[in-house]
């Protein structure tokens, strides 16, 4: 007995042999999570665990498409009518034909194994650390409200198919962050910093007494700044928010299941030059500590670095078994389940740019006018119009090669391939951020990503938010 | 009605007697998915099971309560007594500052139940998102369009039940449908880029009459993409529906006129002019239909109807039994746990969260403007809305913005011509006097349809600031 999912095995195996009586293809996924969130405000303090939420989702072949159910819990009856369920959808006969692509046969085992993991905390140690933290907020001028919040999961996922695969991996994810919101004269603004890895309590020391006077300070100059200039302009994203960028308008469109569907932009430009040949785009699943990464994908196949844009040159873009079989490349480990209860797409899991060599200060000078966007807050994608929305929560402006005024809240909207074209710099490797973001594909299935990005120089339209 | 089991009763009962005020929120729920790719089935779903209960128990600590909760899907009597007993452990680090809140009694029933159950979809799930799915696609076949790209609809049918220490014992079943669809316009001569319409609807039931219509409208949209040019930067009167109201007065409203925020001191305070002395907004948990509605709320306390600003000024506070006890307001059934930004889980899964206070459905009261055409006709020169792709609100702040996905110039009171990029944004809701969308509305329309969690009728709002590709002043021509 291992005192994990993988104790049930040989219920799982029972039920993906009997539904691989009528089809030739079975995969089950199995998820369990744990863990603990706690906060403290102004008027409250709250430790409450997550969800124990643990279940099996069996997806099959049915001869021309995918069919899937799905159940609370790892035992029967539960497991027993799921299996039934899936039977039925099947049908008597059962289907005909292999699924598209090749199936996983791997045998995988990943484990995140912190040095100094969140639960050693406890409920006492974890809401000690966010009273210090609020205190440091509370102890601001005009910062009418602050929160310290530290949250952390333990999740164990254990992949089986009917063609052997056999992968186990529990990854330890841990999320620190600070908001202060400053009220004056009828007017409130918020400002935060996060920190989010594949790991323990080092996200702990993330948030220090500077960071959390830095923050009250930007919510308070946020009641007194003044809106952006409109229109399209140069502009020098922040790490974080070129992060964004790479992912929500990059990214997207190159998964390839958009592809199958007609509605990437992307598509016909595989293997063209999109940007400038100091510009190489990744996705890279295995970056050890990355809040996006894993050991494997719910298809069974080991996570791996990807290059999608390789000195300027669109060259690759990530792939399920599906999408691999129809265009003809092989599956890049990207296909993620939100649980146990979403489906499995082909999603990114931590997307970023490559640094090159230029300075925060040279990008600025280069730029000569426009504005500095800091702080992402939001994007959105737009996989067949190939458009862009950026949303931050503050910046500066750019006046004759120098940063001036502090800006509220800003949205960045255009084409991204004329962004992309019009990129003349991309910053250094010690200003490399790796952010902690959420991803939903369509309306929902939020699963966690790693957002990567340097300081960058290019044009877009900016307006107000 | 169909009665849903009081599962929540049988969690009580395996937690055996608890010496504090307790409550236990319990969903038994099934999910059916249909997904196409073209005229294709790509993937059926379904049923996806799941069952799963929360428990939270109040203690008195230090004049204050300590909330203790727990969630869990192991329904073992081993796991439900582990889950009360996590439930109890964690209330006595955590401090709410409410002095022995009450539960809501077991014997206050609603006084009305709306309509949120589709009886055909409860009994033939599977079946009924097929039909529906076939609707589609002839709908596009019969107005010789292609199918839609994508497109996915999802069947969520629920059992929600509530007991609690006060001898609340109730329930209630509710069906959600959600769809996402995209539709694609390309070839022809013009040599543009394909465009693209994508469609994000919920509703509460399965869909077979009125199709022909909408997809007429999504593919008349999705050529106009192809078409539309950035507008030129400035302030313009936009016109705003309420499929892209939805997505911005919702959040804000709810944020603004909650308990959470009243409390820590970021809410709206009563009688503050925030709008138009026209303008009336409540929040409405009984409508037939809205996906917000539900016979009580999400802790017990029967629905009903808050007034959150009228004639222009704003009214109630929306509260919990916690936030009503902090802030010696009344309850006002607003209790929720939902996540805020409805993101695909608000149907499901709610048993996860704890409650807290939030809007049920935002009503925005019609004005005498007529249907869309008439509304517009009332507009010289400004800019029609038809989808953002994300109006991001910002709910502390009490503002929004985002790219204009389509739209579309008005010109002496007549649509002209398509508008794609740029941006729109702008304040929402003022407390200090400056200029917002809520004191800026120039017009309402007659007609309030749903969109979402919002009921309401399109409004011209001036001076939004527009921001475009090109320089100028908003909508007018450069």
């Amino acid at each position: 007995m291992n005192g994990d999912l993988r104790d049930h095995e040989a219920g799982i195996q029972r039920e993906l042999k009997r539904i691989g009586t009528r089809t030739s293809f079975v995969e089950a996924l199995a998820q369990r999570t744990r863990g603990s969130t706690v906060a403290v405000d102004s008027k409250s303090r709250n430790a409450v665990g997550a969800p124990r939420m643990e279940g099996v989702a069996f997806r099959a072949w049915a001869g021309t498409h995918w069919v899937e159910s799905a159940t609370v819990g790892i035992r029967d009856p539960g497991l027993e009518i799921a299996a039934e369920e899936l039977l039925d959808r099947l049908g008597k006969t059962g289907s005909a034909g292999d699924p598209p692509g090749a199936s996983a046969s791997s045998t995988i085992t990943f484990d995140s194994a912190p040095a100094r993991p969140m639960r050693d905390l406890g409920n006492e140690g974890a809401l000690a650390w966010a009273q210090e933290v609020y205190g440091w907020l509370a102890s601001e001028p005009s910062i009418k409200f602050g929160i310290a919040n530290l949250q952390w999961t333990e999740e164990e996922r254990y992949y089986l198919n009917s063609a052997g695969a056999n992968c186990f991996e529990r990854l330890n994810r841990a999320f620190s962050a600070i908001v202060a919101v400053a009220v004056e004269n009828g007017r409130s603004e918020s400002y935060a910093e996060s920190e989010g890895r594949l790991g323990g309590q080092e996200v702990l020391g993330a948030i220090t007494q500077e960071k959390a006077r830095t923050v009250c300070s930007i919510a308070r100059s946020l009641l007194r700044t003044k809106a952006p200039p409109v229109g399209r302009m140069n502009v020098v994203l922040d790490p974080g928010t070129t992060g964004t960028f790479v992912h929500e308008s990059f990214g997207h469109g190159t998964e390839a299941d958009q592809f199958l569907r007609n509605r990437s932009y992307l598509q016909p430009l595989l293997g063209t030059v999109v940007g400038p040949e100091s510009l190489t785009l990744v996705d890279d699943g295995s970056i050890p500590g990355g809040w996006g990464s894993l050991g494997f994908d719910d298809e069974g196949n080991p996570t791996r670095r990807t290059p999608l844009v390789k000195d300027g040159r669109f060259v690759g873009a990530l792939h399920d078994r599906t999408t691999a079989a129809a265009l003809g490349a092989t599956a890049t480990g990207n296909t993620r389940r939100s649980d146990f209860l979403s489906q499995a797409y082909v999603r990114m899991t931590n997307t970023l740019i490559e640094p090159r060599d230029w300075t925060f200060e040279e990008l600025v000078e280069e730029a000569r006018d426009g504005v500095v966007l800091e702080r992402w807050l939001s994007g959105m994608e737009d996989p067949l119009g190939g458009r862009m929305q950026l949303k931050v929560r503050t910046g500066h402006l750019i006046e004759n090669g120098k940063v001036t005024e502090r800006l509220s809240s800003m949205v960045l909207s255009g084409s991204v391939l004329e962004f992309l074209r019009d990129i003349r710099g991309i910053g250094l490797e010690k200003d490399m951020q790796l952010s902690a973001g959420s991803c939903g594909k369509g309306h929902g299935d939020l699963l966690p990503v790693g957002d990567g990005g340097t300081y960058l120089l290019s044009r877009a339209v900016v307006g107000p938010s | 009605m169909i009665h849903a089991p009081l599962f929540a009763s049988a969690v009580a009962e395996k937690v055996g007697p608890l010496d504090v005020p307790w409550e236990v929120y319990a969903e038994r729920a099934r999910r059916f998915e249909i997904q196409l790719s073209g005229s294709r089935v790509e993937m059926t779903r379904g049923p996806l099971r799941l069952e799963g209960y929360g428990i939270r128990v109040l203690t008195e600590v230090d004049d204050q309560t300590g909330v203790g909760f727990q969630a869990s899907t192991d329904v073992s009597e081993r796991g439900i007594r582990a889950a009360a007993e996590d439930a109890r452990s964690v209330a006595k680090f955590n401090r709410f500052p409410a002095h022995r809140p009450e539960l809501p009694p077991g014997n206050g029933g609603p006084e009305h139940s709306p309509r949120i159950v589709d009886s055909a979809l409860w009994s033939h799930p599977a079946e009924s998102l097929a039909q529906e799915a076939d609707a589609l696609l002839g709908a596009c076949d019969a107005l010789r369009h292609p199918a839609p790209t994508f497109a996915t609809i999802k069947a969520t049918l629920v059992e929600t039940s509530i007991a609690n220490s006060r001898g609340l014992a109730a329930s209630y079943a509710h069906t959600a449908v959600e769809r996402e669809i995209a539709v694609k316009a390309d070839g022809g001569p013009e040599g543009r880029p394909a465009g693209e319409f994508w469609v994000e609807e919920t509703g509460r039931r399965i869909r077979l009459e009125g199709l022909t219509e909408k997809v007429a409208s999504w593919y008349r949209f999705a050529e106009d993409a192809r078409r539309g040019s950035s507008p030129s930067a400035g302030e313009s009167t936009v016109v705003l529906p309420p499929e892209v109201l939805s997505g911005i007065l919702p959040y804000v409203l709810s944020f603004q006129f909650g308990g959470s925020a009243q409390l820590r001191g970021m809410g709206v305070a009563r009688d503050t002019v925030v709008g138009t002395p026209q303008l009336e907004i409540t929040d409405n948990g009984l409508l037939d239909w809205a996906v917000g509605s539900s016979p009580f709320d999400d802790e017990g306390t029967p629905q009903r109807v808050r007034r959150l600003i009228s004639e222009g000024k704003a009214g109630e506070t929306l509260t919990d039994v916690l936030h009503a006890n902090a802030l010696k307001n009344p309850v006002t059934g607003n209790a929720s746990r939902t996540t805020g930004f409805s993101l695909g889980g608000d149907y499901w899964r709610k048993f996860v969260r704890r409650p807290a206070p939030d809007a049920s459905t935002i009503v925005v009261a019609s004005g005498s403007g007529g249907n869309d055409a008439e509304v517009i006709e009332q507009v010289d020169d400004g800019l029609w809305v038809q989808q953002l792709g994300w109006a991001n609100p910002d709910m502390v702040a009490g503002t929004f913005g985002g790219e204009i996905r389509i739209g579309y110039r008005i010109r002496r009171g007549k649509i002209a011509e398509p508008v794609r990029g740029g941006t729109v944004g702008g304040a929402v809701l003022t407390r200090d006097g400056r200029p917002s969308m809520l004191n800026g509305i120039q017009a309402m329309g007659s007609v309030a349809r749903y969109a979402g969690d919002l009921l309401s009728p399109t409004l011209v709002v001036r001076n939004l600031v527009i921001s475009g590709e090109r320089s100028g002043t908003g909508a007018s021509p450069t």
